[in-house]
This record gives structure tokens, C-alpha cells and sequence, in this order.
């Protein structure tokens, strides 16, 4: 009996335009105009039983997920690349060429749609200014009026500047928005995901011409107008475009 | 402006787009990975604390 978990698979990392030369040490499976970028990967690592159990290896989830990014963004900067996500495998090349023809329309229009662009990461972030060292009214027994009166002033100040950083960032995404050519604004990461101490207000895409510069332009007067502010503007990329592709683009 | 050095970009934010978007094909002709929630699995295990998944999960 042969056990599933021998034998190879073919790992799909995106499809491009016909006629690139393909990164070194990865393969292609040409398709009607279509190119998909492949590599043989063993089934015991990335078959459907083995598969989950190693994505709970940390070592080898990063190495993967660092290698498809290595091999895309190689690619990109010869052609045009629509990426897919991680773990998209076939059991064969043929296989591989009746995914091309099945999602052809797909492919063919995310490949129009991210043609000449790439993909910019901006994350607006916000280090809330340290709390006033408290001064003798504090000690104030609590419940007098005074009190209470300072709370509510705090609180209706908290609330202005919340208010206020929510219409700085809507400002910044409409400017970056302007040089792209499309634009996606995700959730922002809770400080456990992003281990940083300020506040992520804003996680956004970019899709740019390639090599278009403006955009960062844009980054470095936000950060001259915002200096000192408590706002710190990154500047991620260039991406291959994921953010950009796929059924939910 | 330069791009950042490969290893400057962190591992979130790699996760985040390469298990995370992305276009995802299924089918006859691909194996059924794709059922695996894989940003939940992937952050899962960037993450010590069990607790922030949890309420990583709820808030999707």
C-alpha cells in the first residue's frame, strides 16, 4: 500500500505574464498565456494530514512563508506577478495547468488590474503623550465636586483627541490615496501583534506604478509636518501586490 | 526612500499578507489545504500569548 504522505506536490506562488524569465530555482507551468511560478515540495511536509502540523512549527512556517515572499518578490521585479496565498498546491503539473484554465478570467483580470504596480504598506502609529505628573489637587478627597468635575474634563479631552487622530488619519489615507492607483485600508494590529507600546491607527495598501516615488514623497512631508507630534508614519514595501488580487480585490 | 532590507520586514507583516491575502484557488485539482484558517494558524504560533488569539478570533 502507498501511504499519501510520500511522493511530491507542486506548490503554485503566483502566475505571470508570459515570456519573464522565472526567478532562479524555480520552475514554470506555461498555459495558454498564463505562467504559473512552481516548485516540487514533498508531501510529507505539505500534504493535507502533514500540512497543518507543521504550520505550527514556528521555524518552518517562517521559512516558508519568508521563501515564498523571496521568490515573488524576485519575480516581480521582472514582470508583473499576481501572488497567491500560501498553500495553494496541486497534485501535478497538468493539475497545475487545469487550475490556470478553470480561474483563467480571474487571473487574467488580476494581472490587468496590478499590471506595471506594486504594492506600498503605510501604518500610521500614536504614542499618547505621558500622563501629567499629578499636582496637589489630586490628593483632594474624592466625590467633591471638584473631582468630578476633573473627570469629566478628562474625559470629554480624551474623547476630543481620539476624535482628532481619527480625522488626521482619514486625512492621511485621502493624500496617500491620491498618488495610488488603488487602495485598501485593513484593520489595524492589536499592540500584542505588533509589539510596539503605541497605538496603530492606521494599516493601509498602496498600489503604485512601479518605481513611483511620490508616494513616499508624501511619507516624508507627513512625518515633517507631524514631528514631535506623537504620530510616526512607516513606509513598508515594495510588495508584491496581495493586498490587490484575488476574489475579495 | 529605500525599500526596507528583507529582514527588516517583520514576520507579522509577512504573515499578515502572504497567509492572509492573496488570491486563493480551489478545486478538483488542488489539495484541500486551503480549509486551514491559515492567518489563525500562522499568528497562532507567532503568538505566546493564547489569550490575544482568542480575542483576535472574536474581533475578526
Amino acid at each position: 500500500m502507498i501511504s499519501a504522505a510520500q511522493g511530491t506536490g507542486v506548490y503554485v506562488y503566483g502566475v505571470f505574464a508570459s515570456g519573464a524569465p522565472a526567478p532562479h530555482g524555480v520552475e514554470t507551468v506555461e498555459h495558454d498565456g498564463l505562467v504559473a511560478l512552481v516548485r516540487d515540495v514533498p508531501l510529507d511536509e505539505f500534504g493535507e494530514e502533514a500540512l497543518p502540523t507543521h504550520l505550527n512549527d514556528r521555524e518552518w512556517l517562517e521559512r516558508q512563508v519568508r521563501g515564498h515572499e523571496d521568490v515573488l518578490a524576485s519575480a516581480a521585479e521582472a514582470a508583473t506577478v499576481v501572488p497567491f496565498r500560501f498553500g495553494v498546491i496541486c497534485h501535478d503539473r497538468s493539475d497545475v495547468a487545469r487550475l490556470l484554465d478553470e480561474h483563467r478570467e480571474l487571473l487574467q483580470r488580476d494581472l490587468l488590474r496590478v499590471d506595471g504596480c506594486e504594492e506600498l504598506g503605510v501604518k500610521v502609529w500614536y504614542e499618547s503623550p505621558q500622563a501629567p505628573a499629578s499636582d496637589a489637587s489630586d490628593d483632594a478627597p474624592a466625590g467633591g465636586r471638584a473631582y468630578l468635575e476633573r473627570r469629566r474634563d478628562s474625559r470629554r479631552r480624551a474623547l476630543e483627541l481620539a476624535a482628532e487622530r481619527e480625522v488626521l488619519v482619514a486625512d492621511v489615507h485621502d493624500r496617500l490615496a491620491r498618488y495610488s492607483v488603488a487602495s485598501v485600508v485593513n484593520r489595524p494590529q492589536p499592540k500584542e501583534l505588533s509589539g510596539r507600546e503605541e497605538q496603530m491607527l492606521l494599516n493601509a495598501a498602496y498600489l503604485v506604478r512601479r518605481g513611483d516615488e511620490t508616494l513616499a514623497q508624501e511619507i516624508a512631508s507627513l512625518r515633517a509636518e507631524h514631528a514631535m507630534s506623537g504620530y510616526a508614519f512607516e513606509l513598508t514595501g515594495p510588495w508584491p501586490p496581495y493586498n490587490f488580487v484575488g476574489e475579495d480585490a | 526612500m529605500t525599500a526596507l532590507a528583507a529582514e527588516d520586514i517583520t514576520l507579522v507583516d509577512l504573515v499578515d499578507r502572504v497567509l492572509n491575502k492573496g488570491v486563493v484557488l480551489t478545486g478538483d485539482v488542488t489539495l484541500s489545504v486551503a480549509d486551514v484558517d491559515l492567518v489563525y494558524v500562522g499568528l497562532r504560533v507567532l503568538l505566546a500569548s493564547a489569550g490575544t488569539l482568542d480575542r483576535l478570533e472574536r474581533e475578526r
